[in-house]
């Protein structure tokens, strides 16, 4: 009682003789924050339109067309923010509200021409264009590209490639002119990725000459089909067919779901998948068949065919064969994939870097201004090697166009191979970019406004369909393992998928790697090289072994997992370094070449510093992987003068970007809220 | 700093007023309506620069004597340079001319234009980058540059890709003229003051003691009308015209105008077709492509692809068209002599 008294007294005395000596800090505010344009602080010093024309690859003027129309047009949902203009769909609309607006700019696009010869100009540069004005689509609005890509490569693709002339003839110019709306229905609630143990079943009738499609269980219902909730008219079915009793394995059928007026179809039952983490501008939905009846005409023809009285008939009598044969032209989803991965990734990096060079926090030094975030080397660490191999996966998922538009036979199993390593790398590349720049962008990347966080969301289902990115990775291990198993049967040399080089004798890494040596192009291609050939030949090795113990060989490779992920990785890394490395040699002597020297060398080595297997397999002593390590944190403040002009040759106008890319200080201010 | 003060009588061409805060600037060559010679671009640029970090000026007036605002630029002394092989001075004044129309695209205070009459050319890019842009029932606003060889300039590449839909290629290619009701519709103006009412606004503007944008937009509005646009407007037909200036190439657009000619024989279809059969094929197809690239481009990034554009045009090196415009002008003014 006595103490809190005392402690009172003392507490009221000290209020009473505060010591009323002047503060030593004044409290003088920070000045406001001042915005500066960029672009006069950190001038380029290289030609960003040659960078941005390597980076893009082809059709730019196209491009910048597209851009320019969206731009322009309402539909396309342009906001003022402080004084600049941003064009993105309103993603705070009801799902419904979405779907619409997605057909709506489908709808604007076809007005315009943008889709114009899609299917029936079959050319090289016709297929390029496409590409490119896909890519500035999805750079747009990731819905909007998918239900192009349902549309027009897989609705479309499947006629033109599965189908014969009759189908070119009557479904094609339909489908470019939207008359029929396609969607593509191969995946079920019960099987994904193992699209030959689909469950839907077909059957012939021959009296009648059709075909009877049906979904014979719950988990045999077609899932995920985008365009099918509300919109498609016609689906591609893939499905079980069986001709007298004998199941001649998956094929492909065209189904109407819907009639012009919108109204489905007798015997077709459809139900919507319902709101998604993203991708809500498509209207994906769930199909069921109830002994659907088709002519014998809507079978796509192209491998196997059934005559009017029922004989199956196939000039590939290997049902292996024939099923590789029919889902080889699926390889354009793939490319595509890959690309638009990488463009997702530019928009995040593009957006973050730009924010990171006008964002303050923190002074090292009293009395001295706060950094800017990309002067920090930990903010640099983060973002530069990022921006390093978008720039080397933007080289190879060109290189991996050119090679399909341009492909023969021969190539089949390359682009395949190449098709699945890079898609799988590239998206979750995108995923991993997408997270550190909306972490790099504070709270301020939670906007959906700012794009950034958003695009997580958007992109994420691309590391799991169109193949799962894990599948994916193991089948370019048992590819490669094939190719090994038949170099050494035949006592041949090795041919194809860049596989050359275990040819010749083994690379010898130098044991000491200063400076000059770790950014030589030959050390680094050496390097990979020999990740790949010695993970190839342990792979291989313990394969063999497990099979020697009496290991079926599907079970022998489900058990070498790790292996056949680090091959996977060793394979996709040394390809886009082989990319890269043409790219930079193709290019004249100059400052350009020397910045994709300086990118090239951040790409190996961040790779070397990030994969175990370089010390777990011994390729780089502890020693040399330490000095790896200081090798990446110097390029990265070699890179940090370069940052914005690196990030404007993307090529992406402003007003896809978001506000925090400019004077984020201004589109917050009080004068730009909506009254 | 030097001034430009000279011994015939130029200083006359730019008329200086000073009320409070206030700076009017008046171009003063009525018969050759406002054209703008080198000496008044390099005037309007000192003036500007002097008024910028004078705290005495909080807003800057700029208006033209007799019937136009301006004409554009001073081709004539252009003409003799070109044809003596001097296009370097003709490059230092566009590029003179480029600088002062960043700077008003930039400048920190408030510019108000009263376009009392004809805004063609150069005298677009002294107006239109300026914060408040007053039109007049007197207003005719053009960008003839593809008739002449030429390409809009002056950042038009810069703000025609700004208005609405695809307006900026119709007026950029065709040539079209607007009147003030059109100019505010598609927003080249801020406000639309009907010309009896500038005295009272002018006055008005000259209390102005601050540079705040709200208090001087309050001011113009309160002599502002909302004109109706005539009836065979072109900017009615916005939904044709986006159709057809949305097309990727000369040809498909010009072919566009075509089938559209057939169904409707609306007038500006008609004068937009001939329009682009008369002008120079060089001048529509680099016209059309820069406005496109301005779309995606800064308006300092637009001037500075301009004047490179200009300097090529007048070197004849891609075209001869705008050097043989340039010597039928010479012709012309010969033998008015």
């Amino acid at each position: 009682m006595m103490d809190q008294a005392l402690w009172r007294a003392w507490v009221i005395k000290n209020h009473l003789t505060l010591d009323p000596s002047p503060q030593t800090r004044s409290l003088s505010g920070a000045p406001c924050l001042d915005y500066s344009l960029l672009e006069l602080i950190e001038p380029a010093s290289f030609d960003i339109a040659a960078m941005r024309a390597l980076l893009d690859g082809h059709n730019v003027p196209e491009r910048d067309w597209l851009f320019g129309l969206m731009t322009q047009s309402k539909l396309f949902n342009p906001r003022r923010v402080g004084s600049r203009v941003f064009v993105a769909p309103d993603y705070n609309q009801s799902m419904e509200q979405q779907r619409e607006l997605t057909m709506r700019r489908i709808k604007f696009l076809l007005e315009k021409g943008v889709v114009d010869g899609w299917l029936t100009r079959g050319t090289v540069e016709e297929e390029l264009r496409k590409f490119a004005l896909q890519e500035v689509a999805d750079i747009y609005d990731h819905s909007l590209a998918i239900k192009l890509g349902v549309h027009f490569f897989l609705w479309g693709g499947a006629i033109q490639f599965f189908g014969t002339e009759r189908h070119h003839v009557k479904w094609l110019r339909d489908t470019e002119n939207y008359v029929v709306k396609g969607c593509f229905a191969m995946t079920e609630l019960g099987h994904g990725s193992n699209v030959r143990g689909i469950e839907t079943v077909t059957t012939y009738d021959p009296r009648t000459e059709d075909f009877i499609i049906n979904t014979p269980c719950e988990s045999a219902q077609k899932y995920w089909i985008g365009g099918a909730a509300n919109h498609a008219t016609h689906t591609v079915a893939f499905s079980q067919l069986n001709i007298n009793g004998i199941n001649q394995g998956v094929h492909a059928f065209i189904v109407q779901i819907r009639d012009a007026d919108g109204n489905i179809c007798p015997n077709i039952r459809i139900a919507d998948c319902g709101h998604k983490i993203g991708l809500n501008g498509v209207d994906n939905g769930r199909i069921w068949f109830d002994n659907v009846r088709i002519p014998r005409e809507n079978l796509l023809n192209s491998v196997a065919d059934v005559s009017p009285d029922g004989e199956y008939l196939s000039a590939i009598k290997d049902p292996d064969q024939r099923f590789a044969a029919f889902l080889a032209p699926l390889t354009a989803g793939r490319v595509s994939l890959a690309v638009s991965a990488i463009y997702s990734a530019k928009i995040g990096l593009a957006i973050t870097i730009r924010y990171a060079l006008s964002r303050r926090a923190f002074s090292v030094a009293p009395n001295q201004p706060e950094v800017l975030l990309l002067d920090y080397p930990s903010h640099q660490r983060r973002l530069l090697p990022l921006l390093a191999k978008t720039y080397a996966m933007s080289f190879s998922a060109n290189h991996l166009k050119m090679i399909y538009v341009k492909r023969t036979p021969e190539l089949n199993k390359t682009i395949h191979i190449l098709s699945s390593a890079f898609k799988a790398s590239f998206t979750w590349h995108n995923m991993r970019t997408l997270q550190e720049c909306r972490e790099a962008c504070g709270g301020q990347g939670l906007k959906t406004e700012n794009r950034v966080g958003h695009l997580k969301g958007e992109k994420d289902v691309q590391s799991t369909f169109e193949g799962d990115n894990n599948v994916l990775m193991q089948q370019i291990s048992k590819t490669l393992f094939a190719e090994y198993l038949a170099a050494r049967k035949r006592n041949e040399p090795f041919k194809g998928l860049g596989l050359e080089h275990m040819n010749g004798p083994c690379p010898v890494l130098p044991q000491q790697l200063p400076s000059t040596v770790l950014r030589g192009g030959q050390f680094q291609v050496d390097a990979f090289r020999v990740r790949e050939r010695d993970l190839l030949n342990r792979f291989a090795e313990e394969i063999l072994q497990r099979q020697a113990r009496g290991e079926r060989k599907e079970h022998a490779l489900l058990s070498s997992y790790q292996l056949a992920e680090d091959l996977g990785r060793a394979f996709s890394d040394r390809c886009v370094l082989q990319n890269f490395v043409e790219v930079e040699e193709n290019s004249p002597a100059g400052s350009l070449r020397d910045m994709l020297a300086l990118l090239r060398s951040m790409y190996s080595l961040t790779c070397m510093e990030e994969d175990a297997s370089f010390l777990r397999y011994g390729y780089l002593s502890t020693e040399n992987a330490a000095a790896v390590r200081k090798e990446v944190a110097k390029l990265c403040s070699e890179l940090r003068p370069h940052s914005l002009a690196l990030v404007n040759s993307f090529g992406i106008p402003d007003a896809f970007l978001s506000p925090i890319a400019f004077n984020w200080v201004e589109a917050n201010s009080w004068s730009s809220v909506q009254h | 700093m030097a001034s430009f003060s000279s011994s015939n009588g130029q200083e006359d061409q730019v008329l200086v007023e000073e009320k409070s805060f206030a700076r009017t600037l008046i171009l003063n060559r009525p018969e050759q309506l406002n054209a703008a010679t080198d000496y008044m671009i390099s005037r309007f640029l000192e003036l500007l620069l002097l008024y910028e970090k004078d705290s005495n000026v909080k807003l800057v007036i700029v208006k033209g004597k007799g019937r136009a605002f301006s004409a554009g630029g001073d081709v004539t002394s252009a003409v003799h340079d070109i044809n003596s092989g001097k296009w370097k001075s003709v490059a230092i004044f566009f590029r003179k001319n480029y600088t002062l129309h960043y700077l008003i695209a930039t400048y920190s205070k408030p510019q108000v234009s009263i376009m009392n009459g004809i805004v063609m050319g150069g005298g677009a890019g002294c107006s239109t980058h300026g914060s408040f842009r007053v039109a007049t029932e007197n207003s005719v606003f053009s960008m003839p540059e593809t008739a002449l060889g030429l390409f809009p300039d002056v950042g038009a590449s810069y703000f025609l890709s700004r208005l609405p839909g695809h307006f900026g290629e119709y007026l950029g290619l065709t040539g079209a003229r607007l009147d003030g009701a059109e100019m505010l519709a598609c927003g080249l103006a801020t406000h639309f003051v009907p010309s009896a009412k500038l005295p009272s606004l002018e006055a008005a503007l000259h209390t102005v003691d601050s540079s705040d944008q709200a208090v001087i937009s309050a001011i113009i509005g309160e002599y502002s009308e909302l004109p109706m646009l005539k009836e065979q407007s072109a900017y009615h037909r916005l939904d044709v015209i986006n159709r057809c200036f949305s097309r990727r190439t000369v040809e498909d657009i010009l072919s566009a105008l075509e089938r559209e000619a057939t169904n409707k024989v609306d007038g500006w279809i008609l004068a937009s077709i001939q329009s682009l059969k008369k002008a120079s094929p060089t001048s529509l197809k680099i016209s059309l492509r820069s406005i496109r690239e301005g779309r995606l481009q800064g308006v300092g990034q637009c001037l500075v692809r301009e004047y490179r554009m200009v300097c090529h045009v007048i070197r004849g090196e891609v075209s001869k068209d705008f050097v043989e415009v340039l010597q039928l002008i010479r012709r012309l003014l010969y033998s008015l002599i």
